[in-house]
C-alpha cells in the first residue's frame, strides 16, 4: 500500500516539480545559459502568491494566472537587456553565470528587504481543502490542486512550443539561430518572448510552490536552483518533454525514498545528476550527438 | 552592531584571519586560571559581547527575535552606566559585536572565529539553537572562552572535558521531554509514532523520550529521522498514519513544524494527539502560516513567556518586560525575545560573581549564579558540564478561541493552566 502510495503521491507532486524545472529549461533554450537565479524567480512567485492572498484575498489557483503577464514581460525586458552584451562578450557563457549570480543575490537581498526575513506561508484553506481519495488511499489536498492547475498550465505550453506558428519560430531559433534569422525570424524578439515565458513559468512554480515547500524565504532560491538544475540534467538540457517526464520521476523517486530511506531522501537531486553523469550523460531523454 | 554584507567576502576574509591570527592570544582567553584581587588588572573601558545572528534564512524566525532579546538588555545595562562587575565594583559600558550568519553553520563557524580572534570579544554568546550553536562549541573550548549557549540545548555540546560553556535559557535537549514523557504515560498512551529531524537538538529529545518510553512498556511503532531540511510530510504522514498511532510527535525546528502541521491538515488524517516543538516558542507566527484550523488541539512545549513570574532577582519581571520590550522593539516580542534579555540576565549575574574578566572567573560567577538567580525564565541552574537543568517546560496545548488560539500548560499539574483535551476532537 505504502509502495502505491508513493507512486501516486510522486505523480502528483513530480507534476509540481515538472514546472519547477521546466522554466529553467526554457531560459536554457532560449539563450543558452543556466539561469542561476531561476530559484529566485520562483521565490519571487511565491512572495507574489502570499502577497495576494493576504492583500486582495485572491486564490493562489487565481494568482497563478496574474504572475505571468508580470514575469513574461520582466523576463523579456532583461533578455532584451543582457542578450545583446552577452553575444558581443569573449566568454558568453561565464558572463552569464556570473550574471545570473549577480541577479540572484540582488533579488534575494530585496526581497529581504520588502518582505523581511521571516519565512511566509498561505493557509491550507486558500484551496480546495478536500483531500483525494485514489484506491482507497488519501492524498494532501496541496498536492492535486496543484497538479489539476499545474496540468493544464503546462498542456498549454507544450501547444504554444509544438502547435503554433511563434511556437515553431522559438524551436527554429533554439535549433540555431543565425539559420532563423536568414529565414526572416527576429530571432532577438523570439528569445526574448521565450525567455519571458521561462520567467513565467518559474514564478507560476514558486505560487504552489509556497504549499509543497511549506512557505517562502527569501534565501530558498539557490536550493530550488540545484533542484531544478538536476531535473533538467536528468531530463535532458534543452529537451521540454524530458524535463516534463523528469520532473514527474523525480516525484516519484523522492516519494519512494521517504518511504524506504527517508534520513536520505533530500539526496535524491543529488545522486540523479551524479547517475545520469556516470550513465547517461546525454540525459534520461536525450540523443548522443553526433560529430560531423 | 556591524553586519556582513558579502558573506562569501566575509568567509574567505576569516579564514584568511583565522590562519593569521591562531598563533595569537585572545585577550578575553587571557587569565584562563582565577585572578586573584592584588594582581586584577585594569577595567576596560568596555565590555564586548560578540555573537551572530541569522539575518535571513530558515532561523531568522528565532534568531532575530532572539538578538533583540540580548540587544534590549545591552540597552538597559547601558542605560545605567553598563553593567556591573563585581572584581571591579563598578558598571562597565556593553559593546555589541554581532555578524549575519545568514543561518549557515559554516558561515557561523568562521564569524565565531572572527569573534575570537580578531574581536577578541570579552563575552561570546552563540547564535540560536543547536545547529548554528555547534561551531561555537569546539572553538570556544579551544580558545578557553566561555561560550554562553542561548538554545543550543544538544546533549553532545555538554561534556565533563568541556568547562567552557554555560547553558543560559533552556533545558538540555535530553530534560526537554521528560515532562512530555510523564504527560503520555499519565494518557495510557500505548502506541506512538516519532519523527524527527537529524540535527543534535532534535534527535537528543526523541532519544531521550524514546529511551524513556520504552523503560515504561510503551512501543513506539514508527521511530524514524528525516532531514533537518524537510519540508514535504505528505508520505511520511502515510507512512505513520499505517502504524496506527495514538500520538504523533514530530520534532523539528520551525521550517519543519510549519509544513508539518500543514501536511497534517491537508492530508484530512486525524490523530487523537499531535505534537510539535515550535508553536509554543513563536505562537503568532504559526496562528498566521498554520491558522486555527491547523493549530486546533495540537500540543507543544509551553515556554516561560506564557507563565508570569512577578518576583526576580535579577533584571525586569515577567510583565515589565513584556511592556518595555514591545515598545523598544515592536512587533518581535516572543519567547525568543525573552530567551535573548535572559541571556543577558545570565551573563549579568556571572559578571557580578565573577572576580575579573577572565574567562575563568566569569565560569565561575556562572557557576556561584546557578540556583539562587531567579529571572523572567524560571530558576537558572547548570550542573558541572554547563547544561541547564532549571527552567523546565511544561506541555501545553492549543485551543481555539474567539482571538484565534490560546495556549494553555496542561502539564504538570503544578503548572497547568488548562485541562488536556485528549483524544483531540475530530473536525
Amino acid at each position: 500500500m505504502l509502495f502505491e502510495y508513493a507512486v501516486i503521491g510522486g505523480i502528483l507532486l513530480g507534476i509540481f516539480y515538472a514546472l519547477l524545472a521546466v522554466g529553467l529549461n526554457v531560459v536554457y533554450g532560449a539563450q543558452k545559459i543556466i539561469n542561476l537565479a531561476h530559484g529566485d524567480i520562483i521565490m519571487l512567485g511565491g512572495y507574489g502568491a502570499w502577497e495576494l492572498y493576504n492583500t486582495y484575498h485572491i486564490s493562489p489557483i487565481l494568482s497563478t494566472i496574474i504572475v505571468i503577464p508580470i514575469t513574461v514581460l520582466f523576463g523579456y525586458l532583461l533578455n532584451r537587456l543582457i542578450a545583446p552584451r552577452l553575444v558581443k562578450a569573449s566568454d558568453p557563457e561565464m558572463l552569464s553565470l556570473i550574471l545570473f549570480f549577480g541577479l540572484s543575490e540582488v533579488i534575494q537581498a530585496l526581497a529581504s528587504l520588502v518582505f523581511g526575513s521571516a519565512e511566509r506561508s498561505l493557509p491550507v484553506s486558500s484551496i480546495p481543502t478536500s483531500r483525494l481519495v485514489l484506491f482507497g488511499q488519501g492524498y494532501p489536498a496541496t498536492w492535486w490542486v496543484s497538479a489539476l492547475v499545474i496540468i493544464p498550465l503546462l498542456a498549454i505550453f507544450v501547444i504554444f512550443l509544438y502547435r503554433t506558428s511563434i511556437g515553431l519560430q522559438v524551436r527554429a531559433v533554439i535549433s540555431d539561430s543565425v539559420e532563423a534569422a536568414v529565414a526572416g525570424i527576429n530571432s532577438k524578439r523570439v528569445s526574448g518572448i521565450y525567455f519571458g515565458i521561462g520567467f513565467a513559468l518559474a514564478a507560476c512554480a514558486g505560487v504552489w510552490g509556497v504549499f509543497i515547500f511549506g512557505g517562502v524565504s527569501p534565501t530558498e532560491g539557490a536550493a530550488i536552483t540545484i533542484t531544478a538544475f538536476a531535473i533538467i540534467v536528468f531530463g535532458s538540457l534543452g529537451n521540454t518533454l524530458g524535463t516534463i517526464a523528469a520532473g514527474i520521476i523525480f516525484g516519484i523517486f523522492y516519494q519512494l525514498a521517504q518511504v524506504y530511506i527517508p534520513s536520505w531522501s533530500n539526496l535524491v537531486p543529488y545522486a540523479l545528476v551524479i547517475a545520469t553523469m556516470l550513465i547517461r550523460p546525454q540525459g534520461l531523454f536525450g540523443r548522443r550527438q553526433r560529430i560531423a | 552592531m556591524r553586519k556582513k554584507t558579502f558573506p562569501v567576502i566575509a568567509a574567505s576574509f576569516g579564514i584568511a584571519l583565522a590562519a593569521c591570527g591562531s598563533s595569537s592570544t585572545s585577550s578575553s582567553s587571557s587569565g584562563s586560571s582565577g585572578t586573584s584581587a592584588s594582581n586584577l588588572p585594569a577595567a576596560p573601558a568596555q565590555i564586548t559581547v560578540g555573537t551572530t545572528y541569522s539575518g535571513s534564512g530558515s532561523f531568522a524566525t528565532s534568531s532575530l527575535p532572539e538578538l533583540a532579546g540580548l540587544k534590549f538588555w545591552i540597552k538597559t545595562e547601558n542605560a545605567k552606566g553598563g553593567v556591573y562587575v563585581g572584581g571591579y565594583k563598578k558598571r562597565i559600558p556593553l559593546k555589541l559585536i554581532a555578524y549575519n550568519d545568514l543561518s549557515s553553520a559554516t558561515t557561523a563557524a568562521t564569524l565565531y572565529n572572527q569573534l575570537l580572534t580578531q574581536d577578541k570579544v570579552n563575552i561570546f554568546v552563540s547564535d540560536f539553537g543547536s545547529v548554528l550553536t555547534a561551531p561555537a562549541v569546539s572553538l570556544a573550548q579551544a580558545h578557553k572562552v566561555v561560550l554562553f549557549d542561548q538554545t543550543g540545548t544538544g546533549i553532545p555540546f555538554f561534556t565533563p572535558q568541556n568547562k567552557y560553556i554555560v547553558l543560559t535559557d533552556l533545558p538540555e535537549s535530553s530534560i526537554w521531554p521528560n515532562v512530555l514523557a510523564k504527560f503520555l504515560i499519565s494518557k495510557q498512551i500505548k502506541n506512538l509514532a516519532v519523527l524527527y529531524g537529524t540535527n543534535d537538538f532534535d534527535a537528543s529529545q526523541a532519544t531521550t523520550l524514546k529511551s524513556i518510553l520504552s523503560q515504561n512498556g510503551i512501543n513506539v511503532a514508527y521511530y524514524q529521522g528525516v532531514p533537518s531540511s524537510t519540508t514535504s510530510y505528505g508520505t511520511l504522514l502515510q507512512t505513520i498514519s499505517a502504524s496506527k498511532p495514538d500520538a504523533v510527535l514530530e520534532f523539528g525546528y520551525a521550517a519543519n513544524d510549519t509544513p508539518f502541521l500543514q501536511n497534517v491538515q491537508s492530508s484530512g488524517m486525524h490523530f487523537k494527539m499531535v505534537f510539535t516543538v515550535f508553536p509554543g516558542q513563536l505562537l503568532s507566527l504559526f496562528q498566521q502560516q498554520v491558522g486555527t484550523a491547523g493549530l486546533a488541539y495540537t500540543y507543544t512545549y509551553g515556554t516561560n513567556f506564557y507563565v508570569n513570574y512577578p518576583t526576580v532577582s535579577e533584571g525586569l519581571n515577567s510583565s515589565q518586560f513584556k511592556t518595555q520590550f514591545a515598545a523598544a522593539f515592536p512587533g518581535q516580542l516572543n519567547s525568543l525575545s525573552l530567551d535573548g534579555y535572559n541571556t543577558g540576565l545570565v551573563i549579568q549575574a556571572s559578571l557580578k560573581n565573577a572576580k575579573s574578566l577572565s574567562q575563568t572567573d566569569i565560569r565561575a560567577g556562572a557557576a556561584a549564579a546557578s540556583g539562587h538567580l531567579n529571572t523572567l525564565n524560571g530558576n537558572f541552574v547548570i550542573n558541572s558540564e554547563g547544561a541547564q537543568t532549571g527552567e523546565l517546560l511544561p506541555v501545553a496545548q492549543l485551543f481555539p478561541s474567539s482571538s484565534g488560539i490560546t495556549l494553555k500548560a496542561v502539564y504538570p499539574a503544578s503548572q497547568a493552566t488548562g485541562s488536556a483535551v485528549y483524544p483531540a476532537p475530530v473536525g
